[in-house]
């Protein structure tokens, strides 16, 4: 027999050892998109791990490609993930397909939902919406509100010349028609200034949650919740108005705003041309951090007394596809994640957010950072997309056709018609209503 | 013996080729879903969606625009240039070297740059024409302008290909026939359409047949540069991608995708034929 050298049986010896040590006993692996929250979730969790002495992997994958890679995990007889932190839309594929745990008869004895915010529970954990049975638990909740210059709002000349010009004091808008006097006042191409930044983007779901605020003020919807009607609803007078107001914003935006994206719009604010900037609230510390007292936060407004706001967020969803006892393990880190005290420190993390209605209205979380209040504001008025299985081909025909109203190429009637057909067609061709 | 050393390549190409093949067409029957639950058998009831889908017919038309816009630009790009450097001067070589560059980039990486030069906002492109007072084109953005962006980078990417087989084919006509004609005295115009372009042609088509099929599988610029969801510019590949990773409809999209091929397959032999008749033009004349 030959004999194994010295040097090749130490280096064996210490990567089995090494082995044994990096492979906890027992651990959970979390797949969440790559932004500041999933930071935040691996720091959190090593309390978890402290307590429990079970490991905690956040595996952060790029916002763009974390839809297509969940999904085609999926494919797969067991998921490498544990936890999936998916997208409310997700909820119903995930539900139907039977790719997320049902956690109905487990959360209540785990969870107080009573400190839960009711449309996160709604929106954020149900499916069907409304019914009572639970897939998901609120990890990150999330709400649309815009980011504007205040700096710029609070300079005297530019007070003095919008009084002069509007006959009202230069203040933040409480209505989608003082928005749109705000962004003409500050939109100055000839000095590289613009005035507002909105998400009118292509890619997956950024022109939807961009629309949906006007949609909804403006009286219209996606459609029955019930019948899975559309047309009547998003091709209503109403709708049709929302989209053409939209449509006409966006001549107070920079070059290239008639298609941009989260990322688009967030580049138009922080490059300081922009004077009111639309996106969700974790990526605003980024903006704090580096802009500090010149950015200030408003609500979502309204038309004629209506405000809505697209949700955000994401929930915490057990995959059927792992072991009863690594579900098990994810259940005990769901639990531990929903207490009030664990919620607490979360809300330390930036962008982290919280539905936790007692933290929400407290003082500690307002303050916490320049944001937070207009956040909690912004939460009594949240609504969300369809969260049908067929919730991506939705988003892909607005993404189209509202892309077309955009454009020019359609008009906001005849887009808002077209999309009422294809939404119906869609909806009818997954066994959804009439 | 003899079968002993094919089977390794036979296995591999049964694996990699044929079972996919004869396993999406069965697909392609089904309501099969990227997260395999429920397989059923649906008939043709995917092949009979895609004819009344919009987004096919758009797709179509846009991969046609494509593939015609951009092969012909390379086709006259590439030809002129490959006669003007067909004469022995110096520093060619360091010249064609520099021409061949762009078509050695990976195209996904291409799209990454051109995205960033040609952004509307801050891009090198449109801050050289407000250099020189022009205005600001939409590149990426501007329905109109989207497609015509694409077909840019691919005639930037692909003009060196035809230029390389150009130059192949010109340098390959004998130059005793040229020497002939000029016995003859032939005039230049008449030497080109008499002599050059017939017996180069066999070898250009060649290169224009694969550039087709290749403009016609073009996926990488369009996600790259404006996204697989974008109407103006979703090329049946994107399309295919959508309705596959994103949509999760397996069997639709193998229903897609075997038209697509049948396309590719139909046009490639209407085109080998029409090279073989060139090539006995060629060997008769």
């Amino acid at each position: 027999m030959q004999r194994i050298p010295g040097c090749v049986s130490l280096m064996l010896s210490v990567c089995l050892w090494a082995g044994t040590v990096g492979a906890s006993d027992s651990s959970l692996t979390i797949w969440w998109a790559q932004w500041p929250p999933a930071a935040g979730l691996q720091e959190l969790s090593k309390d978890f791990t402290a307590e429990t002495g079970i490991d905690v992997q956040v595996h952060q994958i790029a916002w763009p490609a974390y839809q297509d890679q969940v999904f085609l995990e999926y494919g797969n007889k067991t998921t490498a993930f544990d936890i999936v932190v998916g997208d409310s839309q997700w909820i119903g594929r995930g539900a139907s397909k039977g790719l997320y745990l049902e956690l109905t008869d487990w959360i209540g004895d785990a969870v107080d939902l009573a400190q839960i915010h009711p449309l996160a529970q709604r929106y954020l954990m149900e499916y069907p919406t409304g019914s009572g049975r639970i897939f998901a638990a609120p990890c990150e909740t999330d709400a649309l509100g815009f980011v504007y210059r205040r700096d710029w709002f609070e300079d005297a000349t530019e007070q003095a010349a919008f009084q002069a010009k509007y006959g009202r004091a230069l203040a933040t808008p409480d209505t989608w028609t003082e928005f749109r006097d705000l962004a003409e006042f500050f939109h100055r191409p000839q000095d590289k200034r613009y005035g507002a930044a909105l998400l009118s983007g292509r890619g997956y779901d950024s022109i939807t949650m961009g629309f949906q605020p006007f949609l909804w003020a403006f009286g219209g919807s996606w459609g029955d919740r019930d019948s899975f009607a559309v047309r009547g609803h998003l091709d209503s007078p109403g709708a049709t108005a929302g989209l053409k107001f939209m449509i006409d914003l966006l001549e107070f935006t920079a070059p290239g705003g008639t298609n941009a994206d989260y990322s688009g719009v967030l580049d138009a604010f922080t490059n300081g041309s922009t004077a009111m900037a639309l996106n969700y609230f974790p990526f605003y510390p980024g903006i704090v951090e580096g802009m500090g007292d010149q950015a200030g936060f408003f609500v979502v407004p309204g038309h004629e007394g209506t405000r809505a706001i697209s949700l955000g967020g994401q929930g915490f969803s057990i995959s059927t596809k792992v072991a009863e006892s690594q579900q098990l393990l994810a259940k005990r880190f769901i639990a531990w994640f929903q207490q009030q005290s664990v919620q607490q420190k979360w809300i330390t993390y930036p962008g982290a957010f919280t539905a936790n209605t007692a933290l929400l209205q407290s003082a500690a979380f307002r303050e916490a950072y320049p944001f937070n209040a207009t956040f909690a504001q912004s939460l009594d008025y949240l609504r969300d997309f369809w969260n049908v299985p067929v919730y991506n081909e939705l988003l892909a025909a607005n993404s189209r056709v509202l892309g077309e109203a955009l454009d020019g190429s359609k008009t906001p009637q005849e887009a808002l018609e077209r999309l009422a057909v294809e939404h119906e067609m869609i909806l009818r061709g997954a066994g959804l209503g009439q | 013996m003899k079968v002993g050393f094919v089977a390794p390549v036979l296995v591999l190409l049964l694996c990699v080729n044929i079972f996919p093949l004869c396993y999406s067409i069965w697909l392609s029957f089904t309501n099969a879903d990227l997260v395999g639950v429920d397989l059923q058998s649906v008939g043709v009831l995917n092949y009979s969606f895609l004819f009344s889908d919009p987004r096919y017919a758009e797709a179509l038309r846009t991969t046609a625009l494509f593939v015609v816009g951009s092969v012909s630009v390379e086709l006259v790009l590439g030809y002129g240039l490959a006669l003007s450097l067909r004469d022995r001067f110096r520093g060619k070589a360091v010249l064609l070297t520099l021409l061949l560059i762009p078509m050695m980039m990976p195209p996904a990486v291409m799209g990454v740059y051109w995205k960033l030069i040609l952004d509307g906002s801050y891009g090198i492109l449109n801050q050289l024409l407000a250099a020189v007072g022009i205005g600001q084109p939409q590149w990426t953005t501007d329905p109109d302008l989207k497609l015509l962006s694409l077909l840019l980078i691919d005639v930037w990417m692909w003009t060196p290909f035809m230029l390389l087989i150009s130059l192949a084919s010109l340098n390959a006509i004998p130059s005793y026939i040229y020497e002939a004609a000029a016995i003859d005295r032939a005039s230049r115009w008449r030497v080109f359409r008499r002599i050059t372009l017939p017996m180069s042609a066999p070898l250009v088509g060649l290169a224009v047949l694969l550039r087709a099929t290749d403009a016609l599988k073009q996926f990488d610029l369009v996600m790259a540069v404006t996204g697989a969801n974008d109407g103006a510019t979703q090329t049946l590949s994107a399309l295919l991608y959508q309705v596959m990773f994103r949509d999760g409809k397996v069997g639709m999209a193998s229903a897609y995708s075997y038209v697509v091929l049948i396309l590719v397959i139909a046009l490639a032999s209407v085109f080998l034929r029409y090279l073989t008749q060139l090539q006995r033009r060629a060997g008769a004349a």
